[in-house]
């Protein structure tokens, strides 16, 4: 095959619809008021990625950022300041503190005069909320002296179900692979595995394993493309990769591999269309399998190309709306590439840690920065 | 769809809601991404966080929850109130689900609203009809992943044997409609090997052997179906049985069509032949019978590498690393 000639990778476009996003979001998108915290990270995590971060934001605004993810962390009752809150203990509200520490979406529950309590059972921490808190303040560069470690290894423990399973709320939500894959990234980045019983959650991980190799997003579900990393990169995480069969691991790679369409991207689950979210899902997938050299990565990046938006963003498929959920995730994918497969210089991105989700450089501060600060050989909190 | 009710007017302006605080939502310096909410549900929500606060569970409490549901069904707070305010006041639980035939049709993609449902039928306890809703529901998606997710949740967590008796009727007829349907596939290995041992189905050889007549009757339909040699992989490595077993049924379709083309005149049921307008040779046998030459080692390692430089070079060059 002769290698193709790649269109350009418009990162300042793709940039600057993340940095749209960031500044304000029409009403019509107000079904990801519940989910902000995320997209934010689709959105630094883009700037991060593509070098663009500093270009495209200030100081003082980097700086607002920061502040705004840190009041959506909950905070365990502090004595003195506490002492109004128990007496307006009713049945119906008890304190939330002893659910621990964590990161809310946004403020879509929280009312300006009570934003200072600690929270009630209906405005609870969010286990995925949290794990890109952490992502986005390491991007932003933060140094997590706000962080209240000890509360978010208990806001851990209280999301974990006798399963093994995680759900996403200390009172239930959702309970899956997605929410799994968060306790194991949050225990990796605090370098501190006490907030989890890892065997039964490893148990868990397991239980989700299909016929066909991939992982379903439950115990039941079909193999699906993003829960298969959830899994992979929890095992990896946890350093427990090496319990995967190899003939496990060669069916796991088969349906990967297979999951590479025609037209370059990748699928989600057997016989549907490809999505560009998939690229970086499989993609990075068997690349925690260590096997990333099995992307046919001329194809991926053409089709990634075909996904760009004209006014700038990445869209899952050629032809529709790009969001920044699709638009990352390409840009990620492509980070995980051999360098510079094109010979395009657009297409030069600096390489990604697959495990966190990060570049590099985001990665080793959050691992320098989120672990409590060793004292003596002890833990200080 | 728009059901006015009290011609749209905002809560602060209707009196029987004059007795609730509103409470405005905490924005301070700068946020990430502020939605500009529109004025209905930033005045519905502003009386959701008084509800909350207060603590108030009443049927107008309903009708709230169900407005700013509408208007945001990703608003898992309203979800989880509204469950509460349910339960306290003892509500007929078959109302809200019919309320929720419609919302999940509305909004198939969205986990609260099957979540909802779950807890719904929970307590109902009566899981029958779901079965009938949710084959309806797969109708205008017939690979969605919450309505599968949700109808092997049904069978799991009643696990009753009436519920399971039309299970297998059921998925065959979703492969009638779409046999590269992987959901169903996948559905159809959830029935046969993962959810237990039901009344009647205590002899595993023969599932074993029905699940492998059926994939081999379907992949002569359409060789080219990954989720037919995806399930035929699965069933082989759940009963341990050696692919090489396949290889007689296997080789036909990983040949290019036999060019004086004689089908043979007797059928065998056993192993059926790709049909004449079939698309030869079929990609996934080719790396079947790979798989069958590489277990086999020795001699045979030639063999495969040939098959796999084939696929490589001309057949799948996508995967051809």
């Amino acid at each position: 095959m002769s290698p193709t000639i790649l269109p350009p990778l418009k990162k300042g476009g793709h940039a600057t619809h993340c940095k749209r996003c960031l500044s304000g979001l029409p009403s019509s998108q107000v079904d990801l008021d519940p989910t902000k915290m995320a997209l934010s990270f689709y959105c630094l995590g883009f700037l991060d990625l593509s070098g663009e971060l500093e270009a495209k934001s200030k100081d003082w605004e980097r700086e607002h950022w920061r502040d705004w993810i840190w009041t959506q962390q909950t905070r365990e009752p502090i004595m003195a300041s506490n002492m109004h809150a128990v007496i307006r203990q009713t049945e119906h509200i008890p304190l939330g503190g002893h659910y621990g520490t964590g990161f809310r979406p946004s403020s879509y529950m929280t009312a300006t005069e009570y934003a200072t309590e600690e929270y009630s059972d209906h405005n609870t921490p969010h286990i995925i909320m949290t794990y890109t808190a952490l992502l986005s303040l390491s991007i932003l560069r933060d140094d997590f002296s706000r962080l209240d470690r000890k509360g978010l290894l208990k806001f851990l423990r209280s999301c974990q179900n006798s399963d093994g399973s995680f759900s996403s709320e200390p009172l239930g939500g959702d309970s899956d692979l997605r929410t799994t894959f968060s306790a194991f990234s949050i225990s990796s980045m605090l370098d501190d595995w006490s907030g989890m019983d890892v065997s039964s959650a490893l148990r868990f991980i397991s239980s989700c394993r299909t016929y066909e190799g991939g992982y379903g997003q439950s115990p039941s579900g079909e193999a699906l493309g993003g829960t298969t990393y959830c899994a992979l990169a929890s095992l990896q995480l946890s350093k427990q990769l090496e319990s995967l069969s190899t003939q496990d691991r060669q069916k796991t790679v088969r349906w990967l591999v297979q999951n590479q369409a025609s037209n370059g991207g990748f699928r989600g689950r057997t016989n549907k269309d490809a999505d560009a979210c998939y690229c970086f899902w499989c993609g990075a997938s068997l690349h925690v399998l260590d096997a990333g050299d099995l992307v046919d990565e001329a194809a991926m990046s053409s089709f990634i190309a075909s996904c760009q938006f004209k006014y700038g963003g990445i869209a899952k498929t050629p032809g529709e709306h790009p969001d920044p959920y699709h638009t990352y995730l390409s840009l990620a994918a492509v980070a995980l590439l051999p360098p510079n497969p094109s010979g395009e210089a657009s297409w030069e991105i600096c390489p990604l840690d697959p495990l966190l989700n990060a570049t590099h450089q985001t990665s080793s501060w959050a691992r320098a920065h989120i672990p409590a600060p060793k004292v003596d050989g002890d833990h200080a909190l | 769809m728009d059901v006015p009710t009290e011609e749209h007017l905002l809560y602060s302006q209707r009196p029987e809601w004059a007795d609730v605080l509103p409470l405005e939502q905490y924005e301070n310096i700068t946020p990430l991404a502020p939605i500009f909410y529109t004025d209905e549900y930033k005045d519905a929500t502003n009386y959701f966080r008084g509800i909350v606060k207060s603590g108030e569970m009443t049927p107008r409490v309903l009708e709230l929850t169900e407005d700013i549901i509408r208007q945001n069904p990703g608003h898992y707070s309203a979800w989880q109130y509204r469950y509460k305010t349910l339960m306290a006041l003892k509500c007929p639980l078959d109302d809200e689900l019919k309320l929720m035939d419609e919302l999940a049709v509305k909004h198939l993609k969205t986990y609260q609203v099957w979540h909802h449902r779950r807890l719904l039928v929970q307590q109902t306890r009566n899981p029958g009809p779901e079965l009938e809703f949710i084959a309806n529901s797969l109708q205008n998606d017939m690979k969605n992943y919450h309505t599968w997710s949700y109808r092997q949740w049904i069978l799991a967590y009643f696990n009753d044997d009436e519920l399971w008796s039309h299970e297998l009727d059921f998925v065959e007829s979703m492969l009638e409609a779409d046999v590269r349907n992987n959901s169903a596939w996948h559905h159809r290995f959830f029935i046969a090997f993962q959810s237990g041992v039901r009344n009647g189905d205590q002899d595993r050889d023969a599932i074993v052997r029905r699940e492998l007549a059926f994939v081999k009757e379907r992949i002569a339909v359409a060789p080219n179906n990954a989720s037919a040699w995806n399930y035929l992989r699965g069933i082989l490595d759940h009963a341990k049985t050696p692919y090489s077993e396949l290889q007689a049924f296997v080789k036909p379709y990983s040949l290019p069509q036999p060019p004086f083309g004689t089908p043979p005149e007797v059928v065998d049921l056993e192993d059926p032949l790709p049909s004449k307008e079939a698309q030869l040779p079929c990609v996934a046998a080719i790396e079947f019978m790979a798989d069958i030459y590489e277990a086999a080692g020795s001699n045979d390692l030639m063999k495969a590498t040939e098959l796999w430089r084939s696929l490589a070079n001309e057949h799948d060059t996508i995967r051809r690393r």
